[in-house]
């Protein structure tokens, strides 16, 4: 069965872009623009690798990591931030929360996206 | 008072000193025994604090007083002279502090501990870096897209492209990583002119920080066939005090600005020596060099030699004076030796971790 990847991004066209790429590679997507619904989908869904985007509107990214880890349900859900980001701290905090891997946008094409999670999936 | 008898011109130096009650800095005076023995009217306000309640009082005794806690503890215990150090007073209130011993004849005399008001210009500075780092991040979003649609289209997931269309939209793509590639310099630019560059200092091994760029870097090497040593010292290396991400940040602007502007088939090198002191790291390399008039302005902001951006369009001209400004930031120092066509040395120092000490201290008496 295919897996399902969440994508948790608020700017609709980079959404749409990866969202295209998980597809032709084979991967259900759900897709969600901000923290709450997030959350709610990661719930619902049930996804096997969450993608998150740290500036969200609302609830941001790192607390949509600290609830999902919190939850038993959902901390063992593998989260691969994909965020403007850049800074070591910003980073480190990220990767202390839980999270499997820390991407900035800017510096991945969408090909080496799906490689990591794939690397994340195995 | 000692000024008394040195002067009896009261009116400049005597208690009710004039010229030091119209100072816009703040004045204290400390004697010989450590003994407050003047506050202008500037340095009350700054502490809060009536002169009546802190003249005479030694450095231990004003401890006591919560105003004057983060300047004692500048201090630490004795008075000694150290230059423009900022100290946190209270929220925003920042002041630069001065500490000068006066020594006349030969003899001790007290200090002058001069309290100049930065609050501004310290706001002034934060508000730039923020809107660099802002703007930069808000640039990031649209730079990804438009990386992320390029790149879908080259990889031909949308149907197949001819020639001609996928030479242009490669083009595009290339511009718009300059742009992310200047984007990620100004962020870095942002983070050192609000002074919080250096973070983790640990004890490291420069040797092994260069090797992990040449390997980095092994297969641009290769590809355009110069010919690359990396002379190592016999002896092993004392350890030096390094932020490790950002020297890597310093070393790998000067050595890609080697293989870059080195033509295929030239010579690149970098070697290693060490004294008691520091550790000096040289990167030579056979390439375009610098014209003698321009060699002024190389570690300046925006600065591309003119010859090279005949050649190259790519630098942003930020990386050598990043570079020099982790290198200081570490207490190092950098220099070159460059002439045009024929190459460019750039060395650069790291003391060694015993110096290191001193240099974060900033003692200098």
């Amino acid at each position: 069965m295919a897996k399902k990847i969440l994508i948790i991004e608020d700017d609709k066209f980079l959404r749409e872009l990866i969202g295209q790429k998980l597809l032709k590679e084979g991967y259900d997507i759900v897709e969600a623009v901000d923290g709450e619904k997030g959350i709610k989908s990661i719930k619902d869904e049930k996804p096997d690798l969450v993608l998150l985007d740290l500036i969200l509107p609302g609830i941001d990214g790192f607390e949509v990591l600290s609830k999902m880890k919190k939850d038993a349900a959902t901390a063992q859900t593998p989260v691969i931030i994909l965020s403007n980001l850049g800074q070591k701290d910003d980073i480190e905090k990220g990767l202390k929360m839980g999270a499997d891997d820390y991407l900035i946008k800017a510096h991945f094409t969408p090909g080496e996206i799906i490689d990591k999670i794939r690397a994340v999936l195995k | 008072m000692f000024w008394k008898r040195k002067n009896k011109n009261k009116v400049f130096f005597g208690d009710g000193a004039a010229i030091t009650n119209y100072l816009s800095d703040g004045l204290l005076v400390f004697d010989k025994d450590s003994k407050l023995v003047l506050v202008n009217p500037q340095a009350e306000e700054f502490f809060q604090i009536r002169k009546e309640r802190i003249l005479r009082k030694s450095i231990l005794e004003l401890s006591r007083f919560p105003n004057f806690r983060p300047l004692v503890s500048l201090f630490g215990g004795g008075i000694k002279g150290f230059f423009r150090k900022e100290l946190h007073i209270r929220e925003n209130f920042i002041l630069e502090v001065t500490s000068s011993p006066m020594i006349i004849e030969g003899k001790r005399f007290g200090a002058l501990v001069i309290l100049h008001n930065i609050t501004r210009e310290k706001l002034v500075e934060r508000m730039k870096s923020e809107f660099v780092t802002l703007a930069a991040h808000q640039l990031r979003t649209p730079t990804s897209a438009v990386k992320w649609s390029l790149q879908i289209l080259l990889e031909e997931d949308l149907g197949e492209l001819n020639k001609e269309q996928k030479e242009i939209i490669k083009k595009a793509y290339n511009t718009n990583d300059k742009v992310i590639r200047l984007i990620k310099d100004l962020l870095n630019l942002a983070q050192i002119e609000e002074g919080k560059y250096l973070s983790k200092i640990v004890l490291s091994d420069i040797e092994g920080v260069i090797q992990s760029i040449v390997d980095v870097n092994k297969k641009r090497i290769e590809k355009k066939k110069l010919k690359f040593e990396f002379e190592k010292q016999k002896d092993k290396l004392p350890g030096v005090m390094l932020d490790v991400e950002k020297m890597k940040i310093a070393i790998e602007n000067i050595f890609d600005n080697a293989l870059r502007y080195t033509l295929s088939e030239g010579k690149v090198s970098i070697s290693l020596k060490s004294n008691k002191k520091e550790i000096e790291v040289k990167i030579k390399d056979s390439g375009l060099g610098i014209s003698q008039e321009q060699h002024g302005k190389v570690f300046s902001k925006f600065f591309r030699g003119s010859n090279i951006m005949r050649m190259d369009t790519e630098g942003t001209g930020l990386g050598l004076y990043i570079a020099k400004n982790i290198i200081e930031a570490h207490g190092g120092r950098i220099w070159f030796e460059s002439e045009q066509d024929k190459g460019s040395t750039f060395y650069f120092t790291i003391p060694v971790k015993e110096q290191f000490g001193e240099f974060i201290t900033g003692e200098f008496y």
